[in-house]
């Protein structure tokens, strides 16, 4: 596991691009879960860096498809695999995540 | 709202980075010259975005190029081992470490016949009226993007290979380029000139000294091939896995000349190889063949454009891609034709096969024809290994592993078939081998 972000860097909703092990991810808070995903759509293999967040799910910017924060499940067409979600701890007022 | 950790500083050098690296070199003054005007330029393209069409599947937000630094120190070049180096022989042989030449030899046989073939930057000396006219300015244009201007700035030397008309180079020539520490970025160029009737073969591999040093290696290879001669160029990409590969090669072909060119790629973590192939001269022809196999988390893109510019041209490009575990390949392919090139015969094929389930592959091929009386044919398939296959051949006693490393031979064997030297079919099946792990199972 390796420290991504500290708890208070985030405010519920907010997002940051990091790396867990040398792969780009993004850390997302909604309350006061987090969450760490591979910042990388399943179908077109792109950044989901700036997609909307619905419903603990985030939806893809470029043609829409939606993934499960919690599981990485693809929740809609055009994807059809699940994107990575990193293990996560939060410990020592940091996130913690790792493959 | 959203926040990201993106640092311009990870995408380039700084002009402090290039004056240190400037005050390193010993040469003319049009060469500081022509470098400081490819920097401006570095400077400019680092500000604006790369072209979306060929780099948005790439990704390259975990490159950081402060990483890595041009190497001024002294180089030893006793630990790389080669894949094809001892193999054969050779007429000559050119080896760069580090950016830095360690060897240049050819026989006095080819000497005598009028060839140059040495180290780029000594020859581009001391042959300024002769090459300076070629020198990115035919094949590879210095503000095509960021890396060919990086490349232009910093180029660190290279190959030069030069035939006069109407010489044959009846031996195969030799290029390594190779790392040997950590955090080296080395920027070699291959230049090769066949004047008009020109026949050679130049084999050019990289590699890395082990497995755990980080490179940087950007790039250029230029093939200027002349009316009615014969170029047979491979370039045998085997850096480690912690390695990053950037290169614009392009092989400009006239009149009934024929070029046959084949692309291999094994190591590196991240490569992006963008290829023209301009057929500028009636009934020009380009043979192309692509070899490459990844596996781990490796990812190599390649932008591919078979450029028809006169009539009866003939393009014909073959690649294959093997890819395991969490591999990734993008091949984005284009012939074009101009309105001038008229009865044009062009191909463009990309086979992919993946040996697991989160392997990826992006084949997108293309075709942009502007003239009316042309055949061009271009296809991509993606597959994953026939289970149907693998119980044939256990059913007649043949281990799982062994099944599949004929299965994945067999994949290869129609652009192997294609690949003018031997040597190289040998090594590329070896090489294959190892790659695949075979050698570590008892049958």
């Amino acid at each position: 596991m390796e420290r991504v972000i500290g708890t208070d860097e985030l405010k519920s909703g907010d997002r940051k691009t990091v790396y867990v092990d040398d792969i780009p991810a993004l850390v997302i808070r909604i309350q006061d879960e987090y969450f760490v995903i591979e910042d990388v759509c399943s179908h077109d293999g792109q950044p989901l860096t700036n997609g909307p967040i619905q419903d603990c799910s985030i939806v893809c910017p470029r043609h829409a498809a939606r993934f499960d924060l919690r599981s990485g499940k693809a929740l809609c067409m055009p994807a059809t695999e699940a994107i990575r979600v990193f293990k996560t701890e939060i410990r020592d007022g940091a996130v913690w995540a790792g493959r | 709202m959203s926040s990201t950790t993106t640092d311009i500083s990870r995408t380039g050098f700084s002009s402090e980075v290039f004056e240190q690296f400037l005050a390193t070199r010993s040469e003319p003054s049009w060469i500081t010259d022509a470098r400081r005007a490819a920097f401006d330029q570095y400077q400019n393209l680092l500000q604006t975005e790369l072209d979306p069409e060929e780099f948005k599947r790439v990704d390259l937000r975990v490159f950081n190029a402060g990483k890595f630094r041009p190497s001024a120190g002294t180089v030893d070049s006793s630990s790389i081992s080669t894949l094809l180096s001892d193999k054969t022989e050779f007429g000559g042989s050119v080896a760069h470490v580090n950016g830095h030449v360690t060897q240049a030899t050819v026989s006095d046989q080819i000497r005598a016949q009028g060839v140059l073939f040495g180290e780029l930057q000594g020859l581009m000396t001391t042959h300024r009226e002769l090459l300076e006219p070629y020198f990115m300015k035919k094949a590879v244009q210095t503000d095509a993007d960021r890396f060919s201007a990086w490349h232009a700035a910093f180029w660190t030397g290279g190959t030069l290979l030069y035939v006069p008309r109407n010489v044959e180079v009846a031996l195969p020539l030799h290029s390594l380029i190779a790392h040997s520490r950590d955090g080296v970025a080395d920027f070699s160029h291959t230049l090769i000139i066949l004047e008009d009737g020109a026949r050679a073969t130049l084999l050019e591999e990289t590699a890395s000294a082990n497995d755990d040093i980080a490179g940087l290696h950007v790039g250029c290879v230029e093939l200027i091939v002349g009316r009615d001669a014969n170029l047979r160029y491979v370039q045998l990409q085997n850096w480690n896995q912690k390695s990053w590969h950037f290169a614009h090669q392009a092989g400009c072909v006239d009149s009934n000349a024929s070029l046959q060119w084949t692309v291999v790629g094994l190591g590196s973590k991240l490569a992006h190889i963008h290829q023209d192939i301009n057929l500028n001269g009636r009934a020009a022809t380009a043979e192309v063949n692509g070899v490459t196999f990844v596996s781990d988390r490796q990812k190599i893109s390649y932008y591919t454009q078979q450029h028809h510019k006169a009539q009866g041209t003939h393009s014909d490009l073959l690649y294959k891609e093997v890819l395991r575990d969490e591999a990734r390949v993008i091949w984005r392919g284009m012939i074009k034709v101009d309105p001038a090139a008229q009865q044009t015969d062009g191909y463009q094929r990309s086979d992919a096969l993946m040996l697991s389930d989160n392997a990826r592959c992006d084949s997108i091929p293309g075709l942009e024809i502007e003239a009316d009386d042309v055949k061009c044919t271009h296809g991509a398939t993606t597959g994953r290994v026939d289970k149907e296959q693998i119980f044939y051949c256990m059913s007649r006693g043949i281990h799982r592993h062994e099944a599949m490393h004929m299965i994945v031979e067999g994949f290869f064997q129609k652009v192997y078939d294609r690949i003018p030297v031997e040597i190289v079919r040998e090594t590329l099946s070896r090489t294959v081998q190892g790659k695949l792990g075979i050698e570590s199972i008892a049958i």
